[in-house]
């Protein structure tokens, strides 16, 4: 399943990547990679974007970026 | 809807009280010596104040005269007894009053 | 014996404190500009270190180095290019993980550098530890603590600097790539048969680079190494190969690498607490980006912002204003004497590029706060939450979250200045969305165009005004809302869009220290480059207003007005004692002596003062004095005459005043262009007060009045209303419009220019405003008439027919939607096609 279909909340670890250019390298430079555990917290107002909890920070991403990252519950 | 209507004027209105400031109003006035004095009206943008409503209240604040600045942004008028006021109106909230009692020769 | 210069690098993430360890080092010897030919902004500083002369570069804040985007690319020609002797890696102690991802790639880039573990009370905070010794042998680095927020751990930074360039070893740490070594190796081998590329560049990080997919990398090598299309060749057969050994591609296994070796050195070096809290930040944001609250605080937010930037600042402005009127005065004090109806050509122009110029300082305070206030949210860590809520609202319109606070700067709904709103539009990350901002920001409601507004608002439509103004300020947000939409569809596709992806920091309480000094450089850099420029343009503007000037026959007209004036008045004089004493020659310095003594006396109400300013002007010219001060029985009586001398004299000046402005170039530019503007109900006289009023908006006012020659006790309104018989409601909503659509003012298209770095978009800028108000005025006005509608019926059709547009444009997909769709259906048709 992919990230933006969790709601907040859940927790996940990460599995794959399948964001093409600059959008996959942009996410793995902010810690986007097989393994990271991430935390949904809380969708925007207008549902879009979407607050992830990393390990010690916070990272917004629109749902159509969060569609690339494949997670397992 | 005419409560719509008048709640929006009125918030209009509201809103607006802040506005245009920079548009500040100023006067001056000048003692003649013979009587009468004399003030000048502008705004702090450049902008002449030609037509711009002038009202002179007595110490009790009544109306002793109204007039308007002419063409070259100034008026004269006679200088009243005792105590006065001088209130330059651009209407909207910009008004800018001098006391008497500092306008000196 | 010269001193020794040496040039540090700080480079960082963003969010990590650099800027104030910036500070720290450098302290208030700062220096503001561009990277050449970009609108990257490059901080320098200076420090000593035991004499020797340090540069301080304060690289842009990147949380990587790929060459994906501006900032990296130009981070790393920097670092590769002018080859500093060490680089500071600042990096936020509380994410140390994320942040060794930078510090190996400034590693791998072989430049000696720093670990400056900065935000150590952070840390404290947390309840984290950190064994720097521990990070120190692993790394193989100088690593060194430090709280740059509370102003501690400069001199063990100044130490490491110091030891580094002093003796500069080789770092211990080298990410292993493991299955990617062999390819690496290979590429080296080619690389090293360049000359050039093998000294310039660290061969193993070009390796690194190559396979990794690098475009400016590729490009570097196309330009240096002789038989660079064996070497491009090569990188493609080794990628394709790791990638069937892998199963990955090349540039996924770099970066997980890497991470993974952060991994394992912030395992083996930090100490987690136990129980993790909750900091006060994360509960903070429970209410901040909180579906209800949010945009209440958002409100609130800016509505503060509102009150205290224009309407407290326009009262330190007003109380500023002297300060500008001393200047005036001093200069018609200073230049040469006015004339009776024309002046000297220096004085004219004098006073003209005076009052232009205080006109736009009398700004300053109002700037300084908005500065500050901006400062305050940028460094507080709001923007990102602005941006988080606003964003999806923004994106439709291919703008981004954060062009909100650019859009509120400019005036939306109540009164702002396009100014400091395109100014701010620096931190929007997305290029294109960034420059949709730049384009419509000037079409908001700026302060100056208020007055215009009252003006026909009091004219034209007196009944209704509250709902006029209502209309006119929310109208301009239905029309740059579509209008942002168009362009981005259109004019600014090409334009590169970033991904969002944006970090939420922390908030932070900012240092007064740190906003003044931000808001001061802001206002440095506004006195620099708009100031000047509105002189220089002030003087233009002069010549299109005043040249060719009024004929000989004109001049003789005026010539005469003043010669009656003088002899009657001379024929009073000779009625009096001052007869012989007062001469023909001095008809017009007593006037202009009466002038000096009230601007003297300007803003005096003590008494006292003013009797002794009455002194000294006596004492300078006792008959000059008696005429104008009513002295003795014969003063009082020339008095009378003199104010009749004055009255002429006014008149004439008026009348020149305007003949001149309307046989100007001005206004026979006006008048030429109005067989176009007739369709948007405009005559000469009125395209003569656009054109003016684009060259100095606050003249705007001035200048209406100034072409209806305003007659006596009539208002500006009723003049107006006098001077254009035949012009309806129907002409003041056109005229109100074109006034909100197009270029507000010469500073804005200034900002522009320096904002999009290119003059192509500031002349595209005014020349799509321009022709926007035209059509939009047209459409009113013609449309209006057609179809025989009053002024009022016209302007709510008009409301009507923007919020439609709005929503229309609203609902058209954004090209990164349309782009995902066609990805989608890729996608599902390689899976259906294997």
């Amino acid at each position: 399943m992919t990230l933006n279909e969790l709601t907040p909340g859940t927790a996940c670890t990460m599995t794959d990547l399948t964001a093409p250019g600059a959008l996959g390298q942009r996410l793995m430079d902010l810690g986007f990679c097989p393994g990271a555990e991430i935390e949904i917290v809380r969708n925007a107002p207008l549902v879009d974007p979407v607050e992830l909890h990393l390990d010690g920070y916070h990272v917004s991403i629109r749902h159509n970026e969060a569609k690339h990252i494949e997670v397992e519950v | 809807m005419k409560k719509m209507m008048i709640v929006l004027t009125l918030a209009a209105l509201l809103a607006f009280t802040g506005q245009a400031f920079a548009h500040s109003p100023l006067m001056s006035c000048f003692d003649n010596g013979d009587n009468t004095v004399t003030c000048e009206g502008g705004f702090s943008d450049g902008s002449s104040a030609a037509g711009v409503k002038l009202h002179i209240k007595d110490g009790n604040g009544k109306p002793v005269l109204e007039t308007r600045m002419n063409e070259d942004s100034e008026v004269t008028f006679d200088k009243p007894a005792g105590s006065y006021v001088v209130i330059f109106d651009a209407g909207e909230g910009h008004t800018v009053e001098v006391n008497g009692a500092d306008i000196v020769e | 014996m010269g001193s020794k210069k040496m040039l540090v690098a700080l480079a960082g993430q963003p969010n990590c404190g650099k800027s104030t360890v910036f500070n720290l080092l450098t302290g208030a010897r700062q220096h503001v500009a561009n990277y050449p030919g970009v609108t990257v902004e490059k901080k320098t500083g200076g420090f000593n270190l035991d004499g020797t002369r340090v540069e301080l570069v304060d690289l842009p804040g990147t949380y990587s180095l790929t060459s994906y985007s501006l900032e990296e690319r130009v981070s790393r020609d920097f670092l590769l290019g002018d080859n500093p002797a060490a680089v500071i890696d600042v990096v936020d102690g509380s994410n140390l993980k994320r942040n060794l991802y930078l510090t190996l790639q400034l590693m791998e880039m072989e430049v000696p550098t720093v670990l400056n573990l900065n935000m150590m009370d952070v840390v404290e905070r947390r309840g984290q530890k950190i064994d720097i010794s521990k990070l120190q042998e692993v790394l193989g680095i100088p690593v060194v603590p430090t709280k740059a927020k509370k102003g501690e751990g400069k001199e063990g930074l100044r130490a490491a600097v110091k030891q580094l360039a002093e003796n500069r070893s080789e770092a211990v740490f080298k990410i292993e790539y493991g299955k990617m070594e062999p390819y690496i190796e290979e590429l080296e081998e080619q690389l090293k048969e360049d000359p050039v590329l093998s000294v310039q560049y660290p061969v193993r990080w070009f390796a690194i680079k190559l396979l990794e997919g690098d475009a400016e990398a590729g490009e570097l090598l196309k330009r240096t190494h002789p038989d660079a299309e064996k070497v491009i060749e090569q990188t493609e057969d080794c990628r394709a190969r790791f990638q069937v050994e892998a199963g990955n591609a090349v540039e996924r296994h770099i970066a997980f690498t890497r991470h993974g070796a952060c991994a394992k050195i912030a395992r083996e070096t930090v100490t987690l607490p136990a129980v993790k809290k909750r900091s006060l930040s994360d509960r903070a944001d429970k209410y901040v980006c909180n579906r209800f609250f949010g945009p209440i605080i958002l409100v609130a937010i800016l509505m503060l912002l509102y009150q205290v930037a224009i309407v407290f600042g326009n009262w330190v402005a007003l109380q500023a204003w002297p300060i500008w009127g001393a200047i005036e005065n001093f200069a018609a004090e200073v230049l040469p004497a006015a004339g009776f109806v024309n002046d000297p050509l220096l004085r004219a122009l004098g006073l003209w590029v005076v009052k232009s110029t205080t006109a736009i300082l009398n700004y300053l305070p109002i700037f300084f706060l908005l500065f500050s206030l901006i400062s305050i949210l940028e460094d507080s860590g709001y923007m990102p939450r602005m941006a988080f809520i606003l964003d999806r609202l923004f994106r439709r319109f291919g703008l981004h979250g954060q062009s909100t606070l650019p859009m509120i700067l400019g005036g939306v709904y109540v009164g702002g200045c396009a100014i400091p709103g395109v100014m701010a539009t620096k931190a929007i990350p997305d290029e294109r969305a960034r420059l949709a901002t730049i384009m419509i920001v000037p079409m908001m409601n700026c302060l100056a165009k208020v007055p215009l507004y009252l003006i026909l608002i009091g004219a034209y439509f007196a009944d209704v005004g509250g709902l006029a103004m209502f209309f006119i300020a929310t109208v301009t947000l239905f029309i740059a809302l579509p209008v942002a939409k168009i362009l981005s569809l259109t004019v600014l596709k090409k334009q590169p869009s970033a991904p969002f992806i944006m970090e939420m920091p922390p908030y932070h309480i900012p240092t007064l220290g740190g906003i003044l000094r931000r808001a001061g450089e802001r206002i440095w850099l506004f006195l620099k480059k708009i100031v000047t420029v509105v002189a220089a343009v002030a003087v233009v503007v002069f010549v299109l207003i005043n040249y060719p000037g009024l004929t000989e026959d004109r001049n003789a007209h005026y010539a005469d007005m003043q010669s009656s004036a003088v002899v009657t008045f001379m024929k009073d004089v000779s009625k009096t004692e001052f007869k012989g004493t007062i001469t023909q020659g001095d008809v017009l310095p007593i006037i202009l002596f009466g002038e000096s003594l009230k601007r003297a006396k300007q803003g005096v109400t003590d008494k006292d003062v003013s009797a002794g300013i009455n002194q000294d002007f006596q004492a300078k010219n006792p008959t000059y004095y008696a005429v104008v001060k009513r002295v003795g029985k014969d003063g009082k009586k020339l008095n009378r005459s003199l104010k009749k001398v004055i009255k002429v004299r006014k008149k004439a000046r008026r009348e020149a005043r305007s003949e001149r402005f309307e046989t100007s170039f001005l206004g026979t530019m006006g008048r030429a262009l109005e067989p176009v503007t007739q369709w948007a109900g405009f005559n000469w006289r009125i395209n003569i007060a656009l054109l003016s009023a684009f060259a100095a908006k606050e003249n705007s006012a001035a200048t209406l009045g100034a072409i209806y020659g305003i007659d006596g006790d009539q208002s500006v309104q009723d003049s107006m209303k006098a001077g254009e018989s035949g012009f309806t409601p129907l002409h003041a909503l056109a005229l109100m419009l074109f006034m909100a659509l197009y270029p507000p003012c010469v500073p804005t298209s200034i900002m522009v220019r320096h904002q999009s770095n290119s003059t192509k978009w500031m002349l595209f800028s005014i020349g799509y405003q321009t022709l926007l108000g035209l059509f939009v005025a047209s459409l009113v006005f013609t449309g209006g008439t057609v179809l025989g509608l009053n002024g009022f019926q016209a302007m709510w059709a008009f409301y009507a027919l923007c919020v439609a547009t709005t929503l229309v444009m609203a609902m058209i997909p954004t090209s990164e939607e349309k782009e995902t769709a066609a990805a989608a259906t890729n996608t599902t048709c390689k899976e259906n096609c294997s």
